[in-house]
């Protein structure tokens, strides 16, 4: 599998350019620090199976015979990738998780936190599990009976009854899915982030009522907003929409691109194409609504023809594959996240045309904080590993 | 006169070792060696995109952090880390031959960080702004012939009567004594008048849109817009002092939202204006000293309410431009007026004081009050948790000073 990233490379979490390492003074270096074309991640030998990213560094996660972890970014030696300590001793491990200041890793019988602050030899901390089966690795942040955070107590248990199939942590609240497709949330719910209607916190786990009778298959949470993908291929979208992170219309962005058409004409960003979005809508006939925070679920409308399959948010951007293989991305682009060449936010969902111009299918899609990974198969080759379709 | 940008380095430390960059591991060492990247280029000589690229990576990765949370929560660290953002983005405009408009949003840059940071460096984004308001205000003397003062139409507001067994009483210049006796041991409220004479902001430079606007035009400061806080449509949002009084004052765009610059502690971001006020002596009478007083400015134009509410400290409200009408209610009746539910509003009755719905708060007419017509020179006294509804009648600056 191929992995390209583009967004925030301040610490080279996406590619390392010289200039960027030495610390050098030059005239391009808001494209090293903003990468705004989909760039290849460096390939080595064993190949990338997934990604996590926080906001200054990358974990590829690689399985396989040997498998490990290695990190791109900030504290990293940079010149090769793949053969830091880390690497070492995480031989064997499955999942890793990583935070501004943690990496955890999840091995067959145990979980290691390990504290990136610190050069230490040993793991911070580290708790015992029950050897997994191959088939049912931990699926991270879930760890059997609870899950994990970024920051101390590191675990916290999870009452059985609510089955968890898969999880996602966003800046102060909790995302769940359940075996039999609901959601529960909890946390700080100041901006809507919950989804039930209120901008009230939640000390427990507490459903959505709102998507009651609605399976959902996936769930996904940003810095302070969450979004899930229904049985059917429906993105539902709740929480704070400061960025257009929601794919709703933001006043914020609104006002934000009138000041910089009217500000600074021309001489915005070097080579950057800034060409409006196909800006005025239907705004012009009727007043406009803009939504802030939306304390319930509201359902997207991504692409019409297409259903999403899998969804990735990063602290205020949005990212979904459709299942034909194409990538939308809606939110704060303002560090190329959106992968759209531009620097330009968008409260719409976009095609990210790059891999549709390079007959790439995106097959998975992981965002950081400010930047966003996305996995590839080229066209061809994909048609030809399928046997049903076998060119004659 | 020595260029703005050397006027600003001759203020920074002089080299990058004696540069400050201490926080605790609450703030990541990626965000700290971001902030030495920053503080490297401050001293390099070179000047590129960069700068300012970094500056504002600082600037987004703290608006996060102080976004999560309650903002009780945030830690200080955060803060801290917000106003170094700005300095470095100041900084960065400020380098080389800044234009008006850069000198413009440097000044508001600066202002950012006093309003959402913490101080830094012997809080050097204040000496900063200074500086730059000289620079500012150097460009405007030429273009000042050009604003011509225009009356302010002063539309004839809901004035009502005030009836004489329910006024407030009023007091010349009470001694301390007599202040302390009468009044605020009993709480009792009560208007003191010729206390304020003294202040230049009444006699010096009378308080005026012109002065505002020569001493804090280009200061940003945050705006509440709509009639009451209470309101569904309510909001907040930072203008600069200029745009305020174009829009909310002058009414140039003939918008009908109200806005009202209320209870921001306008005289710590601007110090200027610190000095044509005086803090009360009769404050003394407070167990608190001097530095736990909170000074509030409330500017506005005519028609800015405040619904009724209490407040948990002693409050002196002073007028300086402009006239108000109050009422006030005891805390011992509270019961009648009617407190929201939520944690958020305890302190603030559902009543519409002026309008009150009887059917729904049928106990509220029996409430006894005072009222008053604050004018300009006139102190309120508003003892702790005294219920107050304060409407203006037309342009409008008081001062409230909270003390305990």
């Amino acid at each position: 599998m191929r992995w390209f990233g583009f967004g925030f490379n301040a610490f080279g979490q996406i590619c390392v350019r010289q200039k960027l390492v030495k610390g050098e003074e030059s005239g391009d270096a808001v494209e090293e620090v903003k990468v705004i074309n989909p760039t290849e991640l460096r390939a080595d030998k064993s190949g990338c199976s997934h990604i996590r990213a926080s906001w200054s560094r990358r974990a590829s996660v690689h399985l396989g015979e040997d498998s490990c972890v290695s990190l791109a970014g900030f504290g990293t030696s940079n010149s090769s990738e793949s053969c830091d300590t880390s690497t070492l001793e995480s031989r064997g491990c499955k999942d890793a998780f990583i935070s501004e200041s943690h990496l955890t890793l999840a091995f067959p019988d145990r979980i290691e936190f390990w504290d990136l602050q610190k050069k230490e030899k040993t793991p911070s901390w580290s708790m015992e599990i029950k050897p997994q089966s191959e088939g049912s690795a931990v699926n991270f942040p879930l760890v059997p009976g609870g899950y994990v955070t970024s920051k101390p107590p590191f675990y916290c248990p999870l009452s059985p009854h609510l089955k968890a199939r898969s999880m996602a942590l966003g800046g102060e609240h909790a995302i769940l899915l359940t075996a039999t497709g609901a959601v529960y949330t909890w946390g700080q719910g100041s901006h809507g982030q919950l989804g039930h209607g209120g901008l009230t916190s939640e000390e427990e786990p507490r459903a959505v009522e709102a998507l009651w009778g609605m399976p959902m298959s996936s769930v996904a949470s940003g810095g302070w907003h969450s979004v899930c993908i229904s049985d059917g291929g429906d993105l539902y979208v709740w929480g704070w929409n400061e960025s257009g992170q929601l794919g709703l219309p933001s006043r914020a962005l609104r006002k934000a691109s009138q000041e910089k058409s009217s500000q600074l004409t021309g001489e915005l960003h070097q080579g950057v194409n800034t060409s409006p979005s196909k800006e005025p809508q239907e705004g012009e006939k009727h007043e406009e609504v803009f939504i802030s925070i939306q304390a319930f679920p509201a359902l997207m409308d991504v692409t019409p023809s297409c259903e999403i399959r899998t969804v990735s948010c990063g602290s205020r951007h949005t990212a979904a594959i459709t299942t034909t293989g194409d990538l939308y991305t809606w939110g704060w682009g303002e560090y190329g996240q959106l992968g759209h060449q531009t620097l330009i936010s968008s409260d719409e969902p976009q095609r990210v045309e790059f891999f549709r111009l390079e007959r790439m299918r995106v097959v998975d899609v992981v965002c950081g904080a400010w930047n966003t990974f996305a996995a590839v198969v080229k066209e061809e080759v994909a048609s030809l590993k399928n046997p049903t379709e076998s060119p004659r | 006169m020595a260029s703005l940008w050397s006027q600003i380095s001759a203020i920074l430390p002089f080299s990058e070792e004696q540069f400050p960059l201490q926080f605790t591991d609450r703030v990541e060492s990626s965000v700290l060696e971001m902030l030495k990247r920053c503080r490297r280029q401050l001293y390099s000589d070179t000047t590129s995109a960069s700068h300012m690229l970094n500056a504002q990576i600082i600037l987004d990765i703290s608006w996060e952090r102080l976004n999560t949370g309650t903002w009780r929560q945030v830690d200080k660290e955060w803060r801290r880390v917000y106003s170094y953002g700005c300095l470095f983005k100041v900084a960065a405009l400020c380098r080389g031959n800044p234009s008006e408009g850069e000198i413009l949003q440097a000044v508001r840059t600066c202002d950012m960080g006093l309003l959402m940071g913490a101080a830094i460096m012997d809080n050097i984004l204040q000496v900063i702004v200074r500086i730059l308001q000289r620079e500012t205000r150097k460009s405007a003397k030429d273009d000042s012939e050009h604003s011509q003062v225009k009356r302010i139409k002063i539309a004839s507001p809901h004035v009502p009567v005030i009836k004489e067994e329910l006024a407030v009483p009023r007091i010349k210049c009470p001694s301390l004594e007599s202040f302390n006796t009468n009044y605020l041991l009993p709480l009792k409220p009560v208007i003191l008048e010729g206390i304020i004479d003294h202040w230049p902001a009444l006699n010096k430079h009378p308080w005026s849109i012109e002065y505002l606007r020569s001493v804090a035009g280009c200061r940003t400061v945050p705006v509440e817009v709509g009639s009451r806080y209470t309101d569904e449509d309510w909001s907040q949002t930072l203008l600069t002092v200029n745009e305020f009084i174009d829009r909310y004052i002058l009414n140039k765009d003939e918008g009908k939202a109200l806005g009202y610059l209320a209870q921001h502690q306008l005289f710590d971001q601007i110090p200027e204006l610190k000095e044509d006020i005086r803090l009360p002596d009769y404050c003394c009478l407070g167990e608190g000293d001097e530095d736990n007083i909170t000074v509030n400015a409330w500017f506005g134009p005519g028609g800015t309410v405040s619904p009724l509410h209490q407040d948990p400290q002693q409050n002196f409200l002073a007028q300086v431009v402009g006239s108000k009408y109050i009422r006030l209610y005891s805390p011992e009746d509270t019961d009648k007026l009617y407190p929201h539910q939520s944690q958020l509003l305890h302190n603030t009755s559902q009543v519409e004081v002026e309008n009150p719905d009887t059917e729904r708060f049928p106990e509220f007419a029996k409430a006894p009050y005072l009222e008053c017509m604050l004018q300009p020179g006139d102190v309120l006294f508003i003892p702790v948790r005294h219920w107050h509804y304060v409407r203006s009648l037309q342009l409008s600056f008081s001062v409230s000073f909270w003390w305990s």
